[in-house]
């Protein structure tokens, strides 16, 4: 089974989306900010990050400038979901090699499952 | 799921469609505002502009004495008999001599009249005098040989402008004992009130091109003028520090094209705009550091009422640095608060998805439990920002009414500790209340406003202080000239952090409420922002609670809406005092 470890301080976030992803057939783990993620990324190995920009204590791209510098795991493709839509953001994430960037507020969770599978593929495959 | 989960759920969408037009009302009061400060920005440049016209006018507008003078000699016949007029005038490389002949004469008649006015020139200034220098003007009648008539009267009149000899005017005739005492006067009063005329009116150029220097002198913004061969005529100490030369005598053209390192092409721009005769403005340029906007005029003088001659331009480097960081700081506020708003909104938006797609027999009462939960959250959220966000536009606005009676202080504190008092158990905090027994009874006060500041730093207290620590919240009489450690000390308990004696020294007879915790504290320089509305959405507590951060902004309006003022106390690794003062007359 795949798995995704979504990285977000926001419980209504990490609650409905690993919900659907889970329905997807997906494994789901979760980290509250960015430092809980760098551990788990090491200890989980996962397949896929799902990653928000501000957290407290270390932020989405702080926690890519980190993991970019990771030569054991920053193969895993990272997939942003923020509720920031400016320019300066996305070509932020552009520039740290992830692999989308999502609105939160304008895309539903079957548009985050359909571009997880794209990245990943579906589970099982 | 049953009927009232719909009801729920249809009261969060119009929600959400109530605060985004909430939060569009709000954009459209920072749309307004952004209008009217383009607006003053506008008309302050248009003031500007005005001054540099009325600079370039005052180049073209030189008096010309020769034309006053030339304008008296040609009526001077009406007044007295003369052969001839003639005027001798100092210029700054020759001198003038014109003579207007009313009848003719001999050619040693002139000679001798223009000797004899320079002798009068030399003696009256001091002054030997080549005759080589003499540029020489006859017009009227002509000159002839025949008549060898000499000089028989004789009549010489010193020109005077503003205290200082200019010249000599001079009438002759060959017919002898012409000029008596009443042509002499009427001649001396001729003079003496146009000189008297010219002398006033070079007083007026003098002091409103002091005026204008000055005005250049001391404009924010650099401005630069050249001639039409782009020699710098003027550099005012801002045009000299953006290109860093302040202290350089000689400023050339050079400087500028050298300094600026071709981010600007100054020369090519005057050359446009002075031949052209139109004006430019540039984007924004950075140079040293700093951003400017550039704008270049041709100067046009007056050569008489209707024509205009281009007789050089004018630069000017607007420093909009300040500009641009508000505007960067104002757009870093609105991308928070969207991301704040978006936020618990896309919450409510992706639990209603998931409800929808499960329907409502596969959803356990766990889990429906649950998802109200957070829906009560995220709106509950979504609604302290949305009145964070009205309070600070009503703030701004000066809209924010405070309506002072007189209340016990007391009561308002133990009301809001009683609030508080599950949370901060939560927090496994202890919070206490600590008054002066020196209190009065009522203090005037707008008391929702102030239960809403001290929701704020009571709720800040909570948020930032370490497990096991104390938050006092106290109350406390100041009485002018009392010093505050004193009167600290009047309080049943101790505080953890002190309050800043300096701040109290001159300090009417007024009430001071605060909250002391016991966080990590702040350093001196960070307290200084805290109380603006844009730093604030930037620096969220990192322990990953909410909160919009406008709290402290808007405690700070309330408070100086009762006259009063707030600020902070902070040791670090001992903790923070809040404080604010409200005045009791």
């Amino acid at each position: 089974m795949k798995k995704i470890l979504i990285i977000d301080d926001d419980p209504t976030f990490q609650e409905t989306t690993s919900g659907a992803l889970k329905n997807a057939g997906y494994e789901v783990i979760s980290a509250s900010d960015g430092q809980e993620g760098l551990v788990m990324t090491e200890k989980e190995q996962p397949n896929l990050i799902i990653l928000d920009l501000m957290m407290p204590k270390l932020g989405g791209i702080d926690f890519l400038n980190i993991l970019q510098k990771d030569r054991e795991n920053n193969k895993i493709p990272v997939l942003i979901t923020s509720n920031f839509s400016g320019s300066d953001k996305v070509n932020a994430g552009i520039e740290h090699g992830v692999r989308g960037y999502i609105v939160k507020s304008d895309e539903s969770l079957k548009t985050i499952t359909n571009a997880v599978e794209s990245i990943i593929g579906k589970t099982g495959e | 799921m049953d009927s009232s989960t719909f009801t729920i759920l249809s009261f969060f969408l119009a929600f959400g469609g109530i605060s985004a037009s909430i939060y569009f009302l709000w954009k459209d009061n920072q749309a307004k505002k952004a209008l009217a400060k383009r607006e003053e920005d506008i008309s302050r440049r248009m003031y500007e502009l005005a001054i540099l016209k009325e600079l370039g006018d005052r180049i073209g507008y030189s008096l010309d004495v020769q034309q006053i003078i030339d304008i008296i000699t040609s009526s001077l016949h009406q007044f007295i008999e003369y052969s001839a007029v003639s005027y001798m005038l100092l210029s700054p490389e020759k001198l003038i001599f014109k003579m207007h002949l009313e009848r003719s004469v001999h050619q040693k008649f002139v000679n001798d009249i223009r000797d004899r006015m320079l002798g009068s020139l030399s003696a009256l200034l001091d002054r030997e005098f080549n005759k080589k220098d003499v540029q020489e003007i006859i017009s009227g009648a002509i000159i002839i040989e025949e008549l060898d008539e000499p000089v028989r009267s004789f009549f010489n009149i010193p020109l005077v402008i503003d205290e200082k000899v200019v010249g000599v005017l001079t009438v002759a005739d060959t017919k002898a004992g012409l000029y008596k005492e009443e042509e002499m006067t009427i001649l001396y009063k001729i003079i003496q009130q146009a000189s008297k005329a010219v002398t006033s009116l070079q007083g007026v150029v003098k002091t409103e091109q002091a005026k204008v220097n000055a005005m250049v002198e001391s404009m924010a913004d650099g401005v630069v003028m050249t001639d039409t061969d782009y020699r710098i005529l003027v550099a005012n100490p801002s045009a000299r520090s953006v290109i860093g030369v302040q202290n350089k005598k000689d400023i050339t053209i050079f400087d500028f094209i050298d300094n600026l390192q071709g981010k600007f092409d100054m020369r090519g721009q005057l050359e446009e705009s002075v031949k052209l005769n139109k004006s430019f403005k540039s984007d924004e340029v950075l140079i040293r550091d700093k951003f400017y906007r550039i704008f270049v005029f041709p100067v046009s003088a007056n050569i008489n009422a209707l024509e205009k001659n281009v007789v050089g331009g004018v630069v000017i480097f607007h420093d909009v640095t300040a500009e641009r960081a508000i505007e960067e700081i104002r757009e870093q506020f609105t991308s928070m608060v969207v991301h704040e708003l978006r936020t618990p909104l896309s919450g409510i938006n992706k639990i209603s998805e998931l409800l929808r797609q499960e329907g409502p027999e596969k959803i356990d009462r766990k889990d429906y439990d649950h998802y109200i939960q957070l829906i009560w959250s995220d709106s509950s959220s979504m609604l302290d920002l949305v009145n964070d966000i009205l309070d600070v536009s009503k703030l701004e606005a000066g809209k924010f009414e405070v309506k002072k009676e007189p209340k016990d202080i007391k009561q308002a504190i133990a009301n809001r500790l009683e609030f508080f008092k599950p949370s901060a158990d939560d927090a496994k905090l202890k919070i206490i209340a600590l008054y002066d027994p020196e209190l009065p009874p009522q203090v005037p006060i707008d008391e929702s406003s102030i239960k809403q500041v001290l929701n704020n730093l009571i709720s800040n207290a909570i948020k930032f202080s370490l497990t096991g620590g104390t938050i006092d919240i106290f109350a406390l009489h100041h009485k002018a000239g009392s010093k505050i450690t004193d009167e600290l000390a009047r309080l049943p308990d101790k505080l953890t952090v002190k309050l800043p004696e300096d701040k109290f020294v001159n300090l009417a007879d007024s009430i001071v409420v605060g909250v002391s915790d016991t966080s990590a504290g702040i350093s001196e320089s960070a307290t200084k922002e805290l109380f603006t509305k844009f730093k604030q959405l930037g620096n969220k507590p990192k322990t990953g609670q909410k909160g919009s951060g406008l709290g402290l902004a808007i405690a700070k309006g309330i408070v100086e809406g009762h006259g009063g003022s707030i600020g902070v106390w902070s040791e670090l690794g001992v903790g923070s005092n809040f404080y604010f003062v409200l005045p009791l007359s």
